[in-house]
């Protein structure tokens, strides 16, 4: 009985040590928001980390309607955004006394996808949209063999499928045969494992699935640079206020600027801001 | 009427039926088991090559820097034909006739990325910033996938009408009579020398921080988070839980408020995990503020909650199983209630009660709604214990779940998920195991 | 129990107060603590209904059970949220199948027909599955059954059918023919029970041969739909069904067994018609504890179940992606906008609620089940 009690004293003690020995290290940055810049910022995150190990940066990647609540409830640093906040969220941020400011830190498209063996290789804007509305429900009225078409959509938490329906299907609901997955990784997975899917997923995610033309149009980065490709969109940070000059934050909001930050966005497949 | 034979057949075959059913489930489990244990154990156990070597010396500072140089210094002779093959062609390509180029530059890049995936960036050549892009493959069954790739073509047949069939052309065949030619036979059997494989058992895969997006290093991170959240669980909910079930047990007596707080608890036990989350974020951290955004903190107390109803359960039968013949030899040597309770009866429970609390530590290392939106992160660096009341920190079953599912190069990393569900299913079997090894020492105790 | 006056055992007055008032004082700080955890429910019922209640005030109350639309980010928005109510209940009964049948035989089994050594290696087995972390299942259900789902699903499904089909059909057959066979003289009984076992042996293997090969060449275009989290779900709500329902079967004591086999009934019989009835109550209550694990779980029906808000054609095909309760929460909560209070919101909160108040009757019933069968047997 004596010896377990000496032990818990000990215990406690050593926590309490251990603790206060944690208490200088202080600095993080809470980093939320989009699965399509999510890569960028986990790069950035641990570029910068590497360079400055007394803050943690962490990174989640709840959606883009997510990083846009965080920005607004004040709950995180860093808001990652594949697609530019509404005017509700903007009227919400002002309710509550926040300043979302927004920074660009790289171009993308979002490339309609298949399985690799499905032959259909070029689909037009309205066919695209023909799919996701569920008027087109077979691969044989766009050219392609007699199979049922699965349709994947990302969930309402997503950027890139309100970029999606803002470029495709405009208002149009999609149909309800769409499974909803709820990343970008999810919809390349389920693509290149189904034979009859179809998804859309950003540029950077197109390894193992193949992309289709749209109207004839590649999904490259070039051609989302000279805007060719009909759907692109800017992929966004936001922060509330614009971040102090010399701040742990500003450095790592404002690596997109620099050299080694264009880098590490075209290694990824995204298009670096020029 | 039935005939006795016909009876006594089907008494057999209902027997036969109880086993099968017996038989299903132990298949299933097994069939749960398999995949996760084999290729989960594949990220401890694996053949390491030079390139995983370098990870580990550079990285993490483990290894022996004289051994690795000289391995390195073979392998690089190993590998110079690669990459003078792949000069010497540049140079034909320079000069080759325009539309002979524009036909085979394309596969060429293939081929080129294709050797910077599998050994890394080549000499001379600009070292890129992400850390994937710096080393060649760290697993020699990664490579073999790499290898397979410098080597055929992937393309599709369409010919036959309907779903294109897969067809592995040699890409041999593609550069024959060019400088590139001699590359893929010499890939093809010098493999091993190039990249030097050898049977590792990385341990630290458990305590390793993982680099650049899980391509390389380790758990760490995410088994101290689900370590944090579970002894914070345990923190909360075994005090509370030990005190009410003495209560309602030792003290209560049967009124109408005691009926009400069992209905209670057994109600809390009925709550679906993810209303616990939701919960966790309505009052925890939206009402009660106890931390700005997601912490250690809230999760805790959220699976705090999850599992008291089922410690209060195990504490309460714990409590009962001690015989009455304890506490009246307690109270007739004059101890009071309390006295009673404290020295005699709650030593004699304590068995049954660990029982409890460690099958509870199974469950709450192992949920996943409750921390989604409480506690859970996807990349994160390991954290302080202070920092656990501020900071939220990646967990195993919420990065499981992240890693197979958002992850944007799921194929490369599967090791990386298989290795995360092999460290919980073992986490959690393991906790189960010491809780029957537990309960069989109680048994056998209260048999004698 | 130390007194100031050491010569009598009774103590003084104010001894015997602060004793009194410590004691009160204890009891109350333990009713305290234990309410704490009354009160977490109380809670949790509170901020759930208090979110979801904005939304029941409005008129989406009629379209949230009546309609299956959903789209809840669409403008207008429109949240019908049958599709999603009918999908859990789905893949609920999808489970409540592949447990409930599964579960009562092996727990009969355990208590019933294993000798105790073989028990005590068993137990551990239905433990360890109970044990298993769900993330760890949604990722077998998502990462290697959906593939083997998509690639072999037919043969799959048709194998299973055969293996456990016949079996039954054989022994019904076998009693059908027994029963013919009974109404005619001795001397002809075999031969009737021959010509009706094989008569009704050719029709079920033809039928059993024609609906396998159907099976067969079933074409599932997509792993991840309501039979596979149904079926990953059942092998979660198995040790639940197991463990109740063999408390359940001990419970009943060895008499009423004895007096079964004294009156000269098989085990098999006694089983059936005497032990399973009288421990139905509880059998039952171990069903809707069951069926409350399944509905309640989140992580399988997230990964595996395709989430697809829509009703299936027919309503009993399994094979056709569905959406749960679980999972939209889930999903969807990141979205929702909590500082304005939109709609989206509460009718998350609202489906929370449902879970929440369904959850609570099958515990109410299963609780009132389990306490009838103490009561019968006391």
């Amino acid at each position: 009985m004596q010896t377990q009690k000496q032990l818990l004293i000990a215990g406690l003690v050593a926590l309490t040590v251990a603790a206060a020995q944690a208490a200088g290290d202080a600095q993080k940055i809470v980093v939320d928001g989009s699965t399509t810049v999510g890569p960028i910022a986990k790069a950035f995150a641990e570029y910068y980390m590497k360079a400055h190990p007394d803050v943690n940066i962490t990174v989640s990647e709840s959606g883009s309607g997510n990083g846009a609540k965080g920005i607004i409830n004040g709950s995180i640093d860093v808001g990652t955004m594949s697609r530019a906040m509404k005017t509700e969220e903007l009227d919400a941020a002002k309710g509550k006394k926040r300043n979302p400011v927004q920074h660009i830190v790289a171009f993308d498209g979002i490339a309609a996808v298949v399985h690799p063996s499905n032959p259909v290789k070029n689909l037009s804007k309205d066919q695209l949209r023909d799919i996701y509305t569920g008027e087109i429900n077979n691969w044989k009225k766009v050219g392609g063999p007699d199979l049922k078409i699965v349709v994947i959509s990302r969930d309402t938490n997503s950027g890139t499928y309100e970029t999606f329906q803002e470029k495709v299907t405009k208002s149009e609901r999609v149909t309800d045969r769409a499974e909803y997955v709820g990343s970008n990784g999810a919809v390349r997975q389920r693509v290149q494992s189904t034979p009859g899917a179809i998804g859309y997923v950003g540029l950077a995610f197109t390894e193992g699935v193949k992309a289709l033309t749209i109207n004839e149009i590649e999904a490259t980065t070039d051609n989302v640079i000279s805007k060719k490709y009909p759907i692109s969109r800017g992929l966004f940070m936001y922060t509330d206020g614009a971040p102090a000059a010399g701040t742990a934050l500003a450095d790592y909001v404002g690596l997109y600027k620099t050299a080694d930050g264009k880098k590490l966005v075209g290694d990824q497949g995204y298009v670096p801001v020029q | 009427m039935l005939r006795l034979g016909t009876r006594k057949l089907l008494d057999r075959s209902f027997t036969g039926l109880g086993v099968l059913s017996i038989a299903l489930l132990t298949a299933a489990l097994l069939i749960l088991l398999a995949p996760m244990c084999l290729r989960g154990s594949g990220a401890y156990v694996f053949q390491g090559t030079v390139e995983f070597r370098r990870v580990l010396l550079e990285k993490f500072q483990r290894g022996d820097r004289d051994e690795l140089q000289r391995e390195l210094a073979l392998v690089r002779r190993a590998r110079q034909p690669v990459f003078d093959a792949l000069a010497a062609f540049q140079k034909e390509l320079a000069v080759m006739p325009v539309a002979q180029r524009r036909k085979i530059k394309p596969d060429f890049e293939q081929v080129h990325a294709a050797v910077k995936e599998l050994l890394g960036p080549l000499p001379g050549a600009e070292v890129p910033l992400m850390m994937r892009g710096q080393y060649g493959q760290t697993r020699w069954d990664r490579a073999q996938v790499k290898i397979r790739k410098i080597l055929f073509a992937e393309d599709y047949d369409f010919s036959g009408g309907g779903l294109g069939r897969k067809v592995l052309k040699p890409r041999a065949a593609t550069f024959r009579g060019t400088a590139l030619e001699p590359l893929f036979a010499y890939v093809e059997h010098h493999a091993v020398a190039m990249l030097a494989p050898r049977w590792t058992f990385y341990g630290r895969f458990l305590t390793d921080t993982s680099h650049d997006a899980h391509f390389f290093g380790g758990i760490g991170p995410e088994a101290l988070g689900t370590l944090y959240l579970t002894l914070g669980a345990i923190l909360f909910a075994v005090p509370m839980g030990v005190i009410a079930a003495i209560y309602l047990v030792e003290y209560a007596r049967e009124n109408r408020l005691v009926r009400l707080l069992r209905i209670c608890i057994s109600t809390l036990a009925g709550v679906p995990s993810i209303v616990f989350g939701l919960f966790g974020l309505a009052f925890f951290i939206n009402t009660v503020h106890l931390s700005a955004n997601k912490s250690v903190l809230v999760g805790a107390l959220t699976l705090g909650l999850l599992i008291l109803p089922t410690i209060i359960r195990a504490s309460e039968e714990a409590l009962r199983a001690v015989p009455e013949a304890y506490k009246q030899a307690a109270l007739s040597l004059g101890a009071g209630h309390w006295r009673s309770v404290r020295t005699v009866i709650l030593p004699a429970a304590l068995p049954g009660i660990l029982t409890g609390v460690i099958i509870s530590m199974g469950r709450a290392a192992g949920e996943t709604a409750p921390i989604i939106f409480t506690a859970a992160v996807s990349v994160g660096k390991p954290l302080t214990l202070l920092q656990t009341f501020t900071q939220p920190t990646p967990a195993l079953p919420w990065n499981i779940y992240n890693l197979c599912s958002e992850h944007v190069a799921v194929d490369e990393i599967r090791h990386v998920q298989y290795g995360m569900v092999f460290t919980l299913v073992v986490l959690v079997l393991l906790l189960n195991l010491a809780a029957i090894i537990v309960r069989a020492r109680i048994s056998k105790g209260l048999r004698t | 129990m130390m007194n100031s006056a050491k010569s009598s055992l009774m103590l003084s007055r104010s001894a015997n107060r602060n004793q009194r008032l410590a004691r009160w004082f204890g009891e109350g700080f333990l009713l305290v603590v234990t309410s704490l955890s009354m009160l977490a429910v109380l809670f949790i019922l509170i901020f759930i209904a208090r979110d979801a209640l904005p939304f029941f005030s409005w008129t989406h109350f009629k379209e949230f059970f009546v309609s299956t639309a959903w789209y809840p980010t669409q403008n207008p928005p429109s949240f019908g949220a049958l599709s999603i109510l009918f999908g859990s209940l789905l893949v609920t009964l999808g489970a409540a199948l592949v447990a409930i049948p599964l579960g009562l035989t092996a727990a009969v089994c355990l208590s019933d027909v294993l000798p105790f050594r073989v028990r005590q290696t068993v137990k551990p087995v239905v433990e360890m599955l109970a044990a298993i972390p769900s993330v760890a299942y949604g990722f077998f259900a998502l990462i290697v059954f959906a593939p083997a789902l998509q690639e072999h699903g037919g043969p799959m499904l048709a194998w299973a059918f055969w293996l456990v089909v016949t079996p039954f059909l054989a022994l019904t057959l076998l009693v059908l023919a027994d029963l013919a066979a009974a109404r005619f003289a001795e001397n002809r009984q075999n031969l009737v029970r021959g010509l009706v076992f094989a008569l009704l042996g050719a029709m079920a293997a033809w039928g059993l041969w024609k609906t396998g090969r159907r099976l067969h060449g079933l074409e599932i275009s997509s792993g991840t739909n309501a039979l596979n989290a149904a079926i990953i779900l059942g092998i979660m709500a198995l040790p639940t069904m197991v463990s109740v329902a063999e408390d359940a079967l001990q419970a009943i004591g060895r008499d009423l067994r004895m007096a079964s086999y004294a009156l000269g009934a098989t085990r098999a019989e006694t089983l059936v018609r005497v032990v399973i009835p009288a421990a139905a109550s509880g059998i039952l209550a171990a069903a809707i504890l069951a069926i409350m694990r399944a509905i309640g779980e989140t992580m399988v029906v997230w990964m595996a179940s395709g989430n697809a808000a829509r009703i299936p054609e027919p309503w009993y095909n399994l094979l056709e992606p569905v959406r749960t309760l679980t999972a939209t929460i889930a999903g969807d909560m990141g979205e929702a906008d909590q500082s304005a209070g939109s709609a989206h919101y509460h009718v998350l909160f609202a489906m929370a609620l449902v879970l929440l108040l369904f959850s609570l009757a099958c515990n109410i019933v299963s609780e009132r089940m389990i306490a009838r069968t103490r009561r019968r047997l006391r």
